[in-house]
């Protein structure tokens, strides 16, 4: 059931149920990428730039402004010294904090020079997210081949248009992976998720401003140990497959499907960002065209690769493979790989919460029920004990193995927030490391 | 002029190299009184799934680690020849076959014959069934019936606790890195018979007859297989090393509660990574003609019993000799269901009687 690569610093484990029943066209798999020990080292910090968004519009005033000047000021300590980096202050436009222009690069002095102008961050203005992903884009061009991450903090609704922000969002695809944190609960949870989504990296709700400092150490800390940049999901597929999605489903459920760029013959890429000492799981699933019984096919063919840049070439750092066999033996084709039903059930957990959260908020209760009702259900069989406890701050579960629940009357912005945000967190399964 | 004229000389079949009556070619070395058998030979041309010239991937991949290799076009496992292989040799031959459920065939074997000029040929064939549950047992089936046929047919002899230990080194070795990483190393059983002709001294006694030396790892069986009246009569000559067998050889179990166990068939002994390669070892010098059969439980599940097995293939032997049998008791298999990879080896074994016979 599962077959394992190691190649070029990366494994890519593949664990499915190979065999189909005769007719049968749909293969699931779930892939397994890990840097080895080889490729986990941080990389040099001249090939890394880390950017730190603030929003420090009129809303951000008191509490939040000084928690955030206090989280910048902790990030920018993490930083590794030779790393080019920039602070911006965000509120209708973009204005570079430090350097005044550009970036600068991560030392004694740029770091002091950094946090006393942060320091001095005063909130006035409006919000305009895509001013400012626009304005990180711009800096991010400057860098090719590095490393390139974002820290976003925002507490409040975008204030542009939705065309303005869309466009916005669409110019920077690729350019860099961002962080968002939304402080407190007047902010957007479908809006940030939208913005960490689109550039690969993480949302997260820091409801106490006085977590942030935590916050932001941890966040640059991850990313001060990425090892490569820009890493893509190269999928091979035989002439005559479609490919239905490709789904990143750990640490989160992220769908890649539509990010597909076409690249070699039958081969597909999805972006994965950058990469550091970590393992990702993603369920693929494909639709193959019927093979005879006892014929063996190539379903997929997955790829890590890394671009080329410069003079280097694209390289393929790992490999895995996916295959399709039909057999008349229904005790092989039945038999459901433990990680495909696993992630199946992730997926529509995530699902399940976001639609119930929709329908709590439209008032259809009978919906709103009958989907968290069902998000218990599977948080409780898959041991994703972390979203459980959330949705109990949400609904008052009767019975958490049949999912029978009762909508909460009140329940606080901040746990229905919590709960939204973190409905894509997903749990490996169980038994394995 | 010399005073007698030498026979036209024969040619190597490799170099073309006239040899004389040596065992090797003074040329190029080829063992020219060892003839083999029993190795798949890989189809070529253009894919049969889509008529895709085969094309290698250029990533620099192209084969996964146990070198199977796919259509880069529509996918299609290609074909390594092992679904459906035979073997004649004339006094030995075999049909190995993937079966009617397996994907791939997991089963090797590989037959061998040394004569010299007017000598009477020494047979060896040897029989692997590689462990499904683990990875690549294809590679270790192969490994272990070709190194084992090697040294039984060895210019420097051969006992068959070399030839299994020889066998099991090169499965072991299978571990070692070359051919990727395995969770669970390739691991086989084996199954080997050697028959010697016996020396040719007119005498009629068994003593100077055909000697046979069976060695065997795990649940792959040979049969002595004879007419119901026969001087030797027929019989399973090896003893499964499985669960259920050791458990009622123990005294643990009775026969109906050890059969009835799900780890009934369960291997105890194996060749490859943890396990126990210890081959037991049997000898038979046969009072009268029959045949020795090889085969793997693709076989044998359908048709466990000596008898059962003598009826079948006495009455083809007499008609098409050893290769119509291992045909025959394929096909047999495959009728019963096929589910499993099916390798059926027969040698006959006829002692000679006065004024000799072939």
């Amino acid at each position: 059931m599962t077959d394992v690569a190691a190649t070029g610093g990366f494994t890519v484990e593949v664990d499915q149920n190979s065999y189909l029943p005769v007719d049968a066209t749909r293969v699931d798999a779930i892939v397994t990428v890990t840097a080895t020990d080889g490729a986990a080292g941080p990389a040099p910090a001249s090939e890394v730039l880390e950017v730190i968004v603030i929003d420090c519009s009129t809303s951000m005033t008191g509490s939040k402004i000084r928690a955030a000047r206090q989280a910048t000021v902790a990030a920018i300590s993490e930083l590794r010294d030779g790393v080019s980096f920039a602070v911006v202050a965000g509120n209708h436009v973009a204005r570079q904090v430090f350097p005044q222009h550009g970036t600068a690069v991560a030392g004694d002095g740029s770091r002091s020079s950094a946090i006393r102008l942060v320091e001095r961050l005063q909130a006035d203005g409006g919000t305009g997210i895509g001013n400012w992903l626009m304005h990180v884009g711009g800096l991010a061009r400057a860098h090719p081949g590095s490393i390139k991450h974002a820290i976003l903090l925002t507490d409040g609704q975008n204030g542009e248009s939705a065309q303005y922000f869309t466009n916005a969002l669409d110019s920077v695809l690729g350019a860099f992976t961002c962080d968002c944190r939304g402080v407190g609960t007047d902010w957007r949870v479908d809006e940030l998720r939208t913005i960490a989504t689109a550039m690969l990296g993480t949302v997260d709700i820091v409801a106490d401003p006085a977590d942030l400092a935590a916050d932001f150490r941890s966040i640059m800390g991850e990313a001060m140990g990425k090892s490569v940049a820009d890493l893509a999901l190269r999928l091979w597929t035989p002439r005559g497959a479609t490919v239905r999605f490709v789904k990143q489903v750990a640490p989160t459920v992220e769908d890649l499907t539509g990010r597909r760029t076409e690249a070699a013959r039958q081969s597909g890429d999805y972006p994965l960002g950058s990469w550091g000492a970590e393992s990702r799981d993603y369920h693929l699933a494909i639709e193959v065209p019927a093979g005879g019984v006892g014929d063996e096919m190539l379903a997929g063919r997955i790829s890590v690769v890394r671009p080329g840049s410069g003079d280097l070439p694209e390289q393929v750092l790992g490999q895995g493979l996916v295959t399709a066999i039909w057999t008349e033996d229904s005790g092989l084709s039945t038999r459901i790989s433990r990680g495909v039903a696993h992630y199946t059930g992730q997926a529509e957990l995530a699902e399940a919460i976001q639609e119930g959260l929709a329908a709590r908020k439209a008032g259809d209760e009978p919906t709103a029920t009958a989907r968290l009702g069902r998000a218990v259900a599977l948080a409780t069989a898959s041991g994703n004990d972390g979203t459980a406890r959330l949705l109990e701050k949400v609904v008052d579960v009767v019975d958490a193995p049949s999912g029978t629940v009762r909508l909460r009357k009140v329940v606080a912005d901040v746990d229905e927030m919590t709960l939204d945000t973190r409905s894509t967190r997903t749990v490996r399964v169980r038994g394995d490391g | 002029m010399t005073e007698h004229v030498s026979p036209p000389a024969a040619a190597c079949p490799r170099c073309r190299e006239a040899v004389d009556d040596h065992r090797f070619c003074e040329n190029c070395g080829l063992d020219l009184w060892l003839r083999r058998g029993g190795a798949a030979r890989p189809p070529s041309g253009p894919c049969p799934g889509c008529g895709a010239n085969g094309t290698r991937t250029v990533n620099g991949f192209g084969v996964d680690e146990a070198g199977e290799d796919y259509c880069g076009t529509c996918g299609l496992r290609r074909s390594d020849g092992t679904e459906h292989v035979e073997a004649d040799l004339g006094p030995v031959a075999g049909v190995s076959d993937r079966g009617l459920y397996h994907v791939r065939n997991e089963d090797a074997m590989a037959v061998g014959v040394l004569a010299g000029p007017g000598a009477q040929p020494l047979v060896a064939a040897v029989v692997c069934d590689g462990v499904s549950s683990v990875d690549a047992p294809e590679l270790a089936s192969r490994a272990g019936a070709d190194a084992a046929l090697e040294r039984l047919l060895h210019p420097g002899g051969a006992t068959m606790r070399k030839a299994v230990e020889e066998a099991a080194d090169m499965v072991a070795a299978l571990a070692d890195g070359s051919h990727g990483t395995f969770r669970n190393p390739p691991s086989c059983t084996l199954v080997a018979a050697l028959v010697d002709p016996g020396t040719d001294d007119g005498a009629e006694n068994a003593e100077n007859g055909p000697a046979i030396t069976v060695g065997w790892v795990g649940d792959s069986r040979v049969y002595w297989l004879a007419a119901p009246d026969a001087a030797e009569p027929a019989r399973l000559l090896t003893v499964d090393h499985s669960w259920a067998v050791e458990m009622i050889a123990a005294g643990v179990l009775d026969a109906e509660t050890a059969m009835a166990d799900r780890r009934a068939h369960a291997i105890t002994r194996w060749l490859g990574a943890g396990g126990e390669p210890e081959p037991e070892v049997m000898t038979l010098r046969p009072a009268g003609p029959g045949l020795l059969l090889l085969c793997t439980d693709g076989l044998w599940n359908y048709l466990p019993r000596a008898e059962d097995l003598a009826e079948v293939a006495l009455p083809v032997l007499a008609r098409g000799g050893p290769a119509a049998v291992a045909r025959a008791l394929t096909a047999l298999a495959l009728d019963a269901g096929g589910r499993d990879n099916i390798t059926v080896v027969a040698v006959p074994v006829v002692p000679r009687t006065r004024g000799g016979s072939e």
